[in-house]
């Protein structure tokens, strides 16, 4: 399999899709009569998608480039698992941030992430989280008037602020 | 003119502004130092701390960090080998040779006046040849402006490279089709948000840049797992030397310059191409313009082949405000980017810019080469030390750049979803990196698709209904024929060159 072809295919994919959902986009009455609708423009970057993609893949049944093939043995390097572990710390960390607060929950996602990419000193790590965690806030908060909530779990225990 | 000019350098030319340039210079060259964030990452990064600054101010610091940035990728070239932008990949040829042979500070003085020489003849040509574009500009019609866009985008998958025009053809349709996302701007009809509130404004073009560019590109960091080799940390750690160009230098570099300068400016000014293109191919031109003993010394620490690319890619860099700012047309990711951030301000680009802002846009013209001066006084001197910096480890660093590209769009809509959003985008842009899919044609597209839809839609209506609009004008069709014969370009070439290996042989 080449690089091309995989991308090709999801292209191919998705600007069928997307030509099929064009389909789905509500037009208002009468519109019939105007020089271009809703759909027009969604309509043709559908098609030329599928042009597109299509040549692409059959160029690559008709001319194979071998310097396109995956490289399956620089990818085994590849680090896939902490490149997953971090997107779940970036999902954890839109999760928290209205909840536990904008400095509570960079700390953790900052200290996490530190732990992910295995840094060793605690000092740094805590000193590094801690720190732009609260200078940033305080640069928001209190030197450019940024707004920033303090967390559900503050309101709950501490009651909402009218 | 000339009480724009005044009025733009009153702008560019107050404490708080300085103070901006000054910022965004320092904060674009640690950020360009940095191996895999290039200038769009930087400017992207910045976007959300200009929203509380008024539009000049906040465009300033944007163009400071844009210099920084390939300020800052030449610094990587010439000390680690390592481009941090695409752009200063060339300048590592000759650099990175010269400072293995002890002449650091050297290279990164004659990096520093080339760039700083490439961009003040730069902005004295945009000087000139903006408000004359602009002036031109003003007769254009929605027709014309359509054509325009389609030879932009046309013209970013041509000049994508060896191998990779329908790549990035499709990237930049990609973009077309991520922009039609939300509200219809004519009929109010929502379109590809599937009964999703979040979607009705459609998605916001800086977390789309932020995703694709920042986050993707720190993503890819920590896959790749890269780390500093030995030698690269002392390098780093090493004493860079004199900044000392001695004046036998300094008569071998001007005509280079001055060369290479013109050239940078009229690639920068060229839709599609910019300051990679533009850096390539001064460093080409000037070894094909130097003696057989000259000749030699490139690729070994030639001060020619490390003068050439560094002006080169700093005119490229102003030449490409040509089109953004008297079209309101970026011909390039970075442009693209700007375009975004001046749209967020409410500035529409375009020649009515020059007649209805003129502090704006000659502030933005004059901040441009204060910025280069800055460059020069100001991050020279500091650049052992900033270099130093660059040996921060790269466990601390990317978790730094993830929580900022989150934390900057998070704070613009406070809505949790456009950080769920961008990790989408992330990973699918991680997913395009690995295959060899070019970013910034997705994000030309994305940006130009609401302006390239509008003025279709404007045309056709002027025309009723009819695609007569294509050929009837003579603007239109001028520009439409370029565009095929852009597209036909690389097939042709590669028709010839399969010729002439077929004659070789």
């Amino acid at each position: 399999m080449t690089k091309t072809r995989a991308g090709s295919l999801f292209f191919l994919a998705f600007s069928a899709l997307y030509l099929y959902q064009s389909y789905n986009i509500h037009l208002l009455p009468g519109s019939h009569y105007d020089a271009m609708t809703a759909r027009t423009f969604p309509y043709y970057l559908g098609i030329i998608g599928i042009i597109i993609s299509g040549l692409m893949l059959l160029l690559t049944y008709i001319k194979l480039d071998m310097n396109d093939m995956f490289d399956w043995e620089n990818l085994r390097t590849f680090d896939f698992k902490k490149g997953f572990y971090f997107i779940l710390a970036m999902i954890f960390y839109g999760y928290t941030i209205r909840t536990l607060g904008f400095i509570i929950s960079t700390i953790i996602f900052l200290i996490i992430g530190f732990k992910i990419l295995e840094s060793k000193s605690w000092k740094v790590i805590l000193l590094t989280s801690f720190g732009v965690s609260i200078v940033f806030w305080f640069l928001l908060t209190q030197i450019l008037g940024v707004y920033i909530e303090q967390g559900m779990i503050f309101d709950y225990f501490l009651g909402v602020q009218t | 003119m000339m009480d724009g000019i005044y009025e733009g350098i009153t702008t560019a030319l107050t404490t708080y502004n300085i103070m901006m340039v000054a910022i965004g210079c320092f904060a674009g060259t640690f950020i360009g130092m940095l191996p895999g964030l290039g200038p769009i990452s930087a400017i992207a990064l910045m976007i959300p701390i200009t929203y509380g600054m008024d539009p000049s101010s906040g465009l300033i610091l944007i163009a400071g960090v844009y210099y920084g940035a390939i300020f800052g990728g030449s610094t990587s070239s010439i000390l680690i080998n390592a481009p941090g932008v695409a752009g200063t990949v060339a300048t590592s040829f000759d650099g990175y040779p010269m400072a293995k042979k002890g002449y650091a500070g050297k290279a990164l003085a004659i990096a520093a006046y080339s760039s700083f020489s490439g961009g003040t003849i730069a902005a004295i040509f945009l000087l000139f040849a903006a408000p004359a574009l602009a002036k031109v500009s003003l007769s254009f019609q929605s027709s014309d402006y359509f054509a325009l866009m389609v030879l932009g985008l046309t013209a970013v998958a041509a000049f994508a490279g060896k191998g990779k025009f329908l790549k990035a053809a499709i990237m930049t349709i990609f973009g077309l089709m991520l922009a039609t996302v939300g509200t219809d701007a004519d009929s109010g009809v929502s379109r590809y948000t599937f009964g999703n509130l979040n979607l009705i404004d459609g998605i916001s073009f800086l977390l789309l840049a932020m995703a694709a560019f920042a986050l993707s590109e720190a993503l890819m960091n920590i896959i790749e797992n890269k780390k500093m080799s030995k030698e690269e940390r002392e390098a780093l750690n090493k004493d860079i030397g004199n900044l000392k160009v001695t004046k036998e230098e300094v008569k071998e570099m001007v005509p280079v310059i001055g060369r290479s300068s013109i050239l940078g400016f009229f690639v920068g000014v060229l839709p599609g191409a910019g300051a990679t293109i533009a850096s390539f191919l001064a460093y080409g031109m000037e070894r094909s313009l130097a003696s057989a003993k000259e000749k030699l010394k490139f690729g070994k620490g030639s001060i020619k082949g490390l003068a050439a690319p560094e002006s080169a890619n700093n005119a490229a860099c102003s030449g490409s405000f040509v089109p953004l700012l008297t079209l309101g047309i970026p011909g390039s990711g970075t442009t693209a980017v700007i375009l975004g951030a001046l749209i967020s301000y409410g500035i529409q680009p375009g020649p009515t810019m020059y007649t209805e802002q003129p502090a704006l846009f000659w502030s933005v013209i004059i901040s441009m080469y204060v910025g280069n001066l800055v460059l020069l006084i100001l991050n020279l001197p500091l650049i052992p030390y900033i270099a130093k910096l660059l040996a921060m480890p790269k466990q601390i660093l990317t978790p730094l750049v993830i929580f900022f590209s989150l934390i900057g769009v998070y704070l613009v809509t406070f809505n949790t979803f456009d950080i769920f959003m961008m990790i989408g985008f992330a990973v699918v842009a991680v997913g395009l990196r690995l295959i060899d899919y070019p970013m910034a044609p997705m994000i030309l597209g994305f940006i130009l698709g609401g302006m390239m839809e509008n003025n279709l839609r404007r045309a056709l209506t002027i025309s009723d209904g009819s695609i007569n609009f294509l050929w009837e004008r003579p603007i239109t069709a001028s520009i439409l024929v370029v565009t095929i014969i852009m597209l036909i370009s690389p097939l042709i070439s590669q028709f010839f060159s399969a010729k002439i290996i077929e004659e070789d042989r």
